[in-house]
Parts: structure tokens; sequence; C-alpha cells
């Protein structure tokens, strides 16, 4: 199937031509942002990004390794050290928070690079440096038949040229 | 328009001519990808000499024991620690910055993060040769770990000791993936605009990021969970440091109000290092439309702040040590005053609690040279404050039996002198390698703001 490229310079822009697209069936998108816009990704993905579950299970892992660390050491060679137990709850409190914050941030990014698909070796179909400039591209996977619609659509939201991409 | 007939129109299309490159991107570009000037040179050039006599004064002291420097009885942490402390409260203002106003939405913040990320980092590295530096043994400083070994004996996380080195090293940790998070969708920037070496360093680095909306989606994600977590971190690092102190029965030490006090002191030096660094770097790279005035007053006024609880807490020290009517305490506060090291103590209330009061006055505020040498007297301050806790402290404890006086000797002064090199080093290869300003949070900016402007899209400038 062809692969139509849209460019457009303003957010507004993408986010109507994703909607249109996804309105018409045209699922198969991708954009290409060379800024963060909550607007875009919503349209194009409007489920909530799965970093969470890997922060949520780092922090709980790093607290309970923060603990049982802690507690098992003191218990495998019991020393009594200023009066306390050899459990000592209150001070092990500070390396189970330490390590909840090291576990999370290391699990955050290890989601990162999974729910981002990173690395990738793959360039994109008609990736070019000018995303990393100021401008944002739509791509967009569509029939042969469609392709006047298309990029009559995407021309209507304001992209500033359209053109067909090898996939 | 019908259909296109192929390939042969494709290929035309596809050789419509790029738009110049984005406003913000060559900025940010031009300061790292020119070649270096003499200027640039001979700082490094300075900073290698400072670092060279820093390494040897360390090698001499390897070989030869602590005694080189200052210590003796009862005095055994000395400006090793003070200057760890201080590297450490440096290393604050990064993270408070991308985290927390990031939590806040400050906008403002979206030109000096990466700056001071960066220097976050170079500061805990910087602290973290002090750990070396200061235990004399380098060779067993591995101890600290809890690590099997044959004796089957674990470290005592009862100490306060322990609970420093995991939050220095989770904050070391989790400041770099912050940083490299950030740094990111700017690394395939400079991927997309460079050549030979540095387009390969990019590249790897850049991990083929495209910016994509699953891509930014899950960036986004990450970013926020990454400063919910650095929130508390950020808070807690220097608590805990300050537990190395508060947590000993020391006259002076042992107060319950140390973890925010130092919280606030590391704010504080944090900043006023930012705008130390940073207003130089405005000058040289002229940056002054990326980093406005606006955002070195928005710092100013951080800093006085911060200047204010400090001054609060230097206060609640002196009346609780009244208040208490414990002697030992009350001795120890009138000779911090009056005593061998009233000078310390009076440039720290002078630089900390009196001159960054100035910044009440917009015109101060606002007068760039003026931030320039408060920010400077106030990392003066800053060192001397760390001073006055350590060594004041363990100068005077309950007998005269451990009482004494310590002066640094030359050997530490030039390793003191070699951490800020190492420091300045960091910085001044980062200013020529990775872009110090935040492109794509710039762009995202400078988008919305042109989208709003005109209501209607304009091109790539």
């Amino acid at each position: 199937m062809p692969t139509l490229l849209g460019v457009f310079t303003t957010p507004a822009g993408v986010v109507q031509a994703v909607t249109h697209l996804k309105g018409r069936g045209f699922t198969n998108l991708d954009v290409y942002s060379p800024a963060p816009f909550d607007e875009i990704e919503e349209a194009v993905d409007p489920k909530p990004s799965k970093v969470r579950i890997f922060t949520l299970v780092g922090g709980l892992l790093g607290v309970v390794t923060g603990y049982a660390m802690t507690i098992w050491m003191s218990l495998d060679w019991p020393i009594v050290i200023g009066g306390k137990p050899f459990a000592s709850i209150p001070p092990y409190t500070v390396i189970a928070f330490e390590l909840t914050i090291l576990f999370g941030g290391i699990f955050t990014l290890i989601g990162l690079l999974v729910v981002g698909r990173l690395p990738s070796l793959k360039v994109g179909p008609g990736y070019s440096a000018r995303f990393s400039a100021e401008e944002f591209g739509l791509v967009v996977e569509v029939p042969e038949r469609d392709v006047a619609e298309v990029d009559g659509l995407l021309r209507a939201s304001q992209a500033t040229e359209v053109s067909l991409v090898a996939a | 328009m019908t259909p296109p007939p192929g390939e042969s129109i494709a290929a035309m299309i596809r050789q419509t001519p790029v738009p110049p490159d984005s406003q913000t991107n060559r900025d940010v570009m031009n300061i790292f990808m020119t070649t270096p000037g003499l200027g640039w040179l001979l700082l490094v050039g300075i900073c290698l000499g400072g670092l060279g006599g820093g390494a040897a004064v360390w090698i001499y002291q390897i070989y030869k024991g602590l005694g080189i420097a200052g210590y003796s009885h009862p005095i055994f942490w000395g400006a090793y620690i003070v200057t760890f402390v201080f590297w450490v409260g440096i290393a604050h203002a990064g993270t408070l910055i991308s985290a927390i106003l990031f939590l806040f939405r400050a906008r403002w913040r979206n030109a000096i993060n990466r700056s001071a990320e960066a220097m976050t980092i170079f500061a805990v590295f910087t602290a973290q040769l002090f750990l070396g530096i200061h235990v004399g043994r380098i060779w067993k400083a591995y101890f600290i770990l809890p690590y099997p070994n044959q004796r089957a004996l674990w470290v005592n996380f009862k100490s306060p000791l322990l609970w420093d080195t995991f939050a220095i090293s989770t904050y070391t940790l989790t400041s770099l993936i912050f940083f490299y998070v950030g740094l990111l969708p700017d690394l395939a920037i400079a991927r997309d605009r460079t050549t030979g070496w540095r387009k390969a360093l990019y590249g790897s680095l850049a991990l083929g990021w495209q910016g994509t909306s699953r891509q930014w989606k899950s960036h986004n994600r990450t970013v926020l969970h990454l400063s919910g977590l650095a929130t508390p971190l950020v808070l807690s690092v220097h608590s805990v440091v300050s537990w190395d102190f508060a947590m000993a029965i020391v006259p002076g030490w042992h107060a319950t109000i140390f973890a925010p006090y130092f919280v606030a002191g590391a704010i504080f030096s944090g900043f006023a290092m930012v705008l130390t660094v940073m207003i130089p770097v405005r000058r040289i790279f002229s940056l002054e439309h990326i980093l406005t005035n606006y955002h070195f007053e928005n710092m100013c006024r951080f800093l006085l702040l911060t200047s204010t609880i400090v001054t609060y807490a230097y206060f609640i020290e002196y009346f609780i040590a009244w208040y208490s009517g414990v002697e030992a305490e009350k001795t120890a506060f009138y000779l911090r005053l009056f005593g061998p090291y009233w000078l310390s103590t009076w440039i720290m209330i002078v630089c900390n609690g009196v001159i960054p009061q100035l910044f009440w006055f917009k015109k101060l505020r606002t007068h760039i040279p003026t931030v320039f040498v408060i920010s400077t007297l106030i990392n003066v301050g800053m060192w001397f404050e760390r001073y006055v806790i350590i060594i004041t402290g363990l100068s005077r404890e309950f007998n005269p039996a451990v009482w004494g006086h310590y002066t640094p000797t030359w050997y530490e002064l030039m390793i003191v002198a070699g951490s800020f090199s190492f420091f300045s080093i960091l910085f001044l290869i980062f200013l020529k390698l990775f872009p110090v300003i935040p492109i794509s949070e710039v762009k995202e900016l400078v988008i919305h703001e042109r989208a709003h402007a005109s209501g209607q899209p304009a091109g790539a400038h």
C-alpha cells in the first residue's frame, strides 16, 4: 500500500488531520513531531502510556529489596548496635526509600525503551531532518484507490505539502 | 487531484527543497558545534593545571597517608568533608529545577534545566571524589558496600554513613537517567545535522529517536514519573547528608532542624552556582534571547526565599541553644560567633543571610553584574557554612580532653581547588559536546507561541 506524508507547521493541523483520518478508518498512521504536544499524542493514541506499569513494578521491587536486604543481612550475622533490635525498621526505611527511587527510576528508563521501541535501527518512512526542525510529519498508509482522497483531506487540514514516500 | 501515476511523480515531489533549519536548532547547535575558541582552551588549560595539582597531591596523600591533611585530635573531618557537603549541595539545583518545577509547571525552567542538570551530575561526581579522598585508604573504600565476603560480615545499616552511601548513589544514577532522558530528543536533532564522529556519537546515543507520537508519549510519561521519583529524592539526599551530623551527639550538630536546614541551604547554593556559571555562558554565547533576564530574576527570587529560610535556621539554632539550657550547646554557639572560628562564621552570616536580602530590590535582581557578584559570594558563604558546622562542632565537644584546633593544610586546599577544576572541566567539555539549552523544550514554546500569535501557521524561520 502507498504511504503518504503530509507536512504541517502547527500541531492543530496535525490533530485535525489525524482525527479525520481515523474517522475515515485510516488507522495505520504515525506522526513525527519536533517537540512533545499532548494533543497530538492524545489524537494518535488516547490510551494511557504503559510506562506507568514499569515505574510501579520497579518501585515496589525497590522497597521490598530495601527492607529484605537490610533485615536479612542484620539477621545473618546478628550484632547488637546501639541497643536496637537486629531488624530495626526506622533506620532501614531510609535504605528502602532510596532503593524505591533507584529501582523505580531504572525501571522507568527501561519502560521508556520498551514502550517507545528504542533503540531502533530502522528509519521510519518519510522521516527526514525537517521533523527535528520545526515541522510535523504525518505518515499514513492508504490503499491505492484512496490516495487522492487522503491527499485532499491532508491539504484541507492545513498540510503545507503532501507527498508519496517509500514505505 | 488524480491518483499519481507511480514512482516518477513521487520522485519529483520528493525533491522539494528542504526549508531552512529552525532558529532554535541553529542557535543552540552553534554553541557546541563551533570550534572551541582561545578563551575556552585557556580555561581548560587553567583547569587542567588545577586538576593536575589536586591529583598529584592526592597521589602523594595515598602514598604518605592522611597525616598530610590538617587532621589533629579530635578533628578528623576537615576540608574534604566540608567540600563533599558543598558539592552535594550544589548538586541540588538541577534536579529541583527539572523535577519540582516541572511538576509545578513552571515554564521558565525550560531554558535553564539542561545546564542545571549537567551541573548536578558533575557536582555529584566531584562530591564522590571526596569520599575516596577522605577515607585515606582508597583501596578499602569498597568496604562501605554490602558485598558478600568470606567472613559473611555485613555493613551496619543503622549507620547514617550507610544511608549516605545509598542516598548519594541513588541520586547519581537517578540524575544521570533524568539527564539522559531529557537529552534524548536533542541528541536526535544533533544526529540529523552532523557528520563524522559527531554523527556516530549522537546517533548511537539517540538510540534511533525520531519523535514519533509513541516515543513522545512514553517520553512524557517517563519524565513525569522520574520527576515524581526525583522530587522526594532531592529533599531526601541532603536530609540524609545532614543526618551524618545530626545523628551524632556533638554540640551544634544534634538538632532536628538539620534536615530542612540543609535542604534549603543546598537549594540555595545550587541556584547560586547555576547563576555563577550561566551568567558568563550566556554572555559568551550571546543567548540573551533564550536565557532572558526573566529567568535570572526568577532564580534570584529563589535565592531570596532560600536565603531567608537559611537565615531563619541560623537564628533558630542560636535560639534553641539558649532555650535548651544545655551548657555545651550554649558554649558551642557562643564560640561560633566569638571563638577561634569567628571569621568563618561571620563570612557565612554576611554572605548567606545579609547580602542576598538585596534581592528584595528589583533593580538589583535584574542588574546582571550584581547578580553575578552576589551569587559568587553565596557560593563562598555556603562553603563556609559547612566549614563552620563541621569544624566548630568537632573542635569543642563535651570534655576538655577532646578540644582542639584545625586549620586546613595546603595539601587539602590544593585538592579542594582541584575539585573546582574537575567540575569546571566537565562543564566546559559538556558545553562543547552537548546542547546546553534543551532544544525541543524551547521549541515547544516557540511553536506554541507562533500558533497563538498568528492563529495562522507560519513557516519555519
